[in-house]
């Protein structure tokens, strides 16, 4: 591992981290504005959608710093018509300005709601285009460990692990905020607050679950694929051993006992302060965890032939 | 116009590395910037019988390989700048201006051709010599050869002289990229996906 994978393990988290909380966005938005009206909801999460904007950002900055050549970075989106890595830089542009249009319009309330809620529908699917592009560039042939239907499982599995803890924390933050603004607005908003992160806590257990039967899947697909897929699983269990037990423990940790804390802390008025504390927890543990499966993904490629 | 080929005959080789060093010679590149390798293959052991050491089933054979200037060449579909483009006589070259340094094709890439120039931050390759091909002269590595184990030309020609073996271990199965190489094989050299031995080279001569 050298700095080149790490550039790369930050930009796949964060890209698919802010793809994660876009949609989980949309969806809270969609449910809270039915539930208590446009306006509650908008307060609950429009600041939140600012946060999402830089995490991109930054991931991208941390993309280039792969390359060893950034003068022609702009050149990467040239080969749509076969190479997945363009395909993934050109969704990834598009979701950065789709959803950047969008974030500007619902913060300065610019344009109709329907037309809002157009541009963040198509920001949505291109974020989703973004994560099944970065997933479909290591689905290398040369690469036994990444080739198999799993690399886009678990990145579909993280963003919306990353998305589901990232927004649970950024709800966290905006209610904070506005309570110091404004007190006068808490109790609806504490309400709406608490419910949605029983949802999202709920969420969070669930994707778990699937990322703990996925992973051992995984691990037995690439092993049993070919010889140099089991020489990437040694690698995995032997010498790198304990870093896989380290996020297992991380993510279980964070999405499992904290998502709990979270969850029974939001159950009633009153505890907003132990939920916060905890959801914030939550989101870095997991966001630990993540990024240490990622160097695992990167750390134990073993590519056929020469 | 027909696909340039080298051929290699693994019965001659000495893996002495003379091509690999013309090739470096002749191309200017850095230590660690191997556009053509030798690599030896190394299988079976040894015995004791009656106090000395009797092969048991030992063989060691080498491979000299450079880009294959495949048919498919998967390093040109995957790049993202379309810096890699296969010529009429199949020669496949690397258009340093317009490489981002990204890497991409040396993941993709079954045979390790795709090389970094770390200095200029851009990919490298064998050009097949097409400068010393332009001037009716042979490619550094063909004319290098002690052994004369490295020869050249349209693939056609040298599968009619040579037969069409072109993976044995420890190159990777042919069908990924349909490498323009023909083989001789080595009496002991096992297929591409039977090989029971392992590379015998440090992994920073690789």
């Amino acid at each position: 591992m050298d700095v080149r994978q790490w550039s790369l393990v930050i930009f796949t988290i964060l890209g698919q981290m802010s793809v994660g909380a876009f949609l989980v966005f949309l969806v809270v938005y969609f449910f809270a504005a039915r539930k208590v009206g446009r306006e509650e909801a908008e307060r609950l999460s429009d600041l939140s959608l600012l946060a999402i904007g830089p995490v991109l950002l930054l991931g991208m900055v941390a993309s280039v710093l792969h390359l060893g050549n950034v003068m022609n970075a702009y050149r990467a989106v040239a080969n749509l018509g076969s190479s997945w890595l363009s395909r993934e830089i050109f969704f990834g542009v598009l979701f950065a300005v789709v959803g950047g249009v969008f974030g500007l319009m619902q913060w300065r309330k610019i344009g109709p709601f329907s037309l809002r809620i157009v541009i963040a529908v198509i920001a949505g699917l291109l974020g989703i285009a973004l994560v099944v592009s970065m997933a479909a560039v290591y689905l290398l042939p040369t690469q036994p460990a990444w080739d198999t239907w799993a690399t886009p499982v678990r990145f579909g599995v993280t963003t919306l692990l990353l998305g589901v803890l990232a927004m649970g924390a950024a709800f966290v933050a905006n209610y904070a905020i506005l309570q110091r603004k404004d007190p006068s607005c808490a109790e609806a908003q504490c309400t709406l607050l608490r419910s949605t992160l029983r949802w999202l806590a709920i969420s969070g257990v669930v994707l778990l679950g699937i990322e703990l039967v996925v992973i051992p899947l995984q691990i037995s697909t690439i092993a049993t694929g070919s010889a140099f897929g089991l020489t990437s699983i040694k690698m995995l269990l032997g010498e790198y051993g304990t870093i896989l037990g380290l996020q297992l423990a991380l993510v279980f940790l964070g999405a499992g006992v904290f998502g709990v804390f979270v969850y029974t802390n939001a159950m009633s008025a009153g505890k907003e302060n132990v939920m916060s504390v905890m959801a914030f927890a939550a989101f870095a543990i997991v966001l630990v965890a993540e990024i240490l499966g990622r160097f695992l993904f990167y750390a134990t490629q073993v590519s056929i032939g020469l | 116009m027909s696909q340039l080929a080298f051929y290699f005959d693994a019965t001659a080789c000495t893996a002495c590395k003379a091509c690999q060093l013309a090739c470096q010679d002749k191309n200017q590149l850095a230590p660690n910037q191997l556009w053509r390798r030798v690599i030896p293959y190394t299988g079976g052991g040894w015995t004791i019988q009656e106090g000395f050491y009797v092969p048991n089933n030992f063989f060691t054979y080498a491979v000299s390989i450079a880009c294959n200037h495949c048919a498919r060449p998967i390093c040109a579909e995957v790049c993202p700048t379309k810096a890699i483009s296969k010529r009429d006589d199949g020669v496949v070259l690397i258009d340093q201006s317009k490489c981002i340094g990204c890497r991409y094709c040396e993941w993709a890439c079954p045979y390790g051709a795709p090389r970094i120039d770390e200095e200029a931050g851009v990919m490298t390759k064998c050009t097949f010599c097409e400068d010393l091909l332009a001037q009716g002269q042979n490619p550094a590595c063909v004319d290098a050869c002690v052994m004369r184990a490295i020869d050249f030309g349209p693939l056609e020609e040298l599968q009619a002289k040579y037969g069409t073996v072109n993976a044995i271990e420890p190159l990777p199965d042919s069908s990924l990229t349909q490498p323009s190489l023909v083989i001789t094989p080595h009496k002991h050299a096992q297929l591409s996906g039977t090989g029971t031995g392992k590379i015998d080279i440090l992994e920073e001569a690789l």
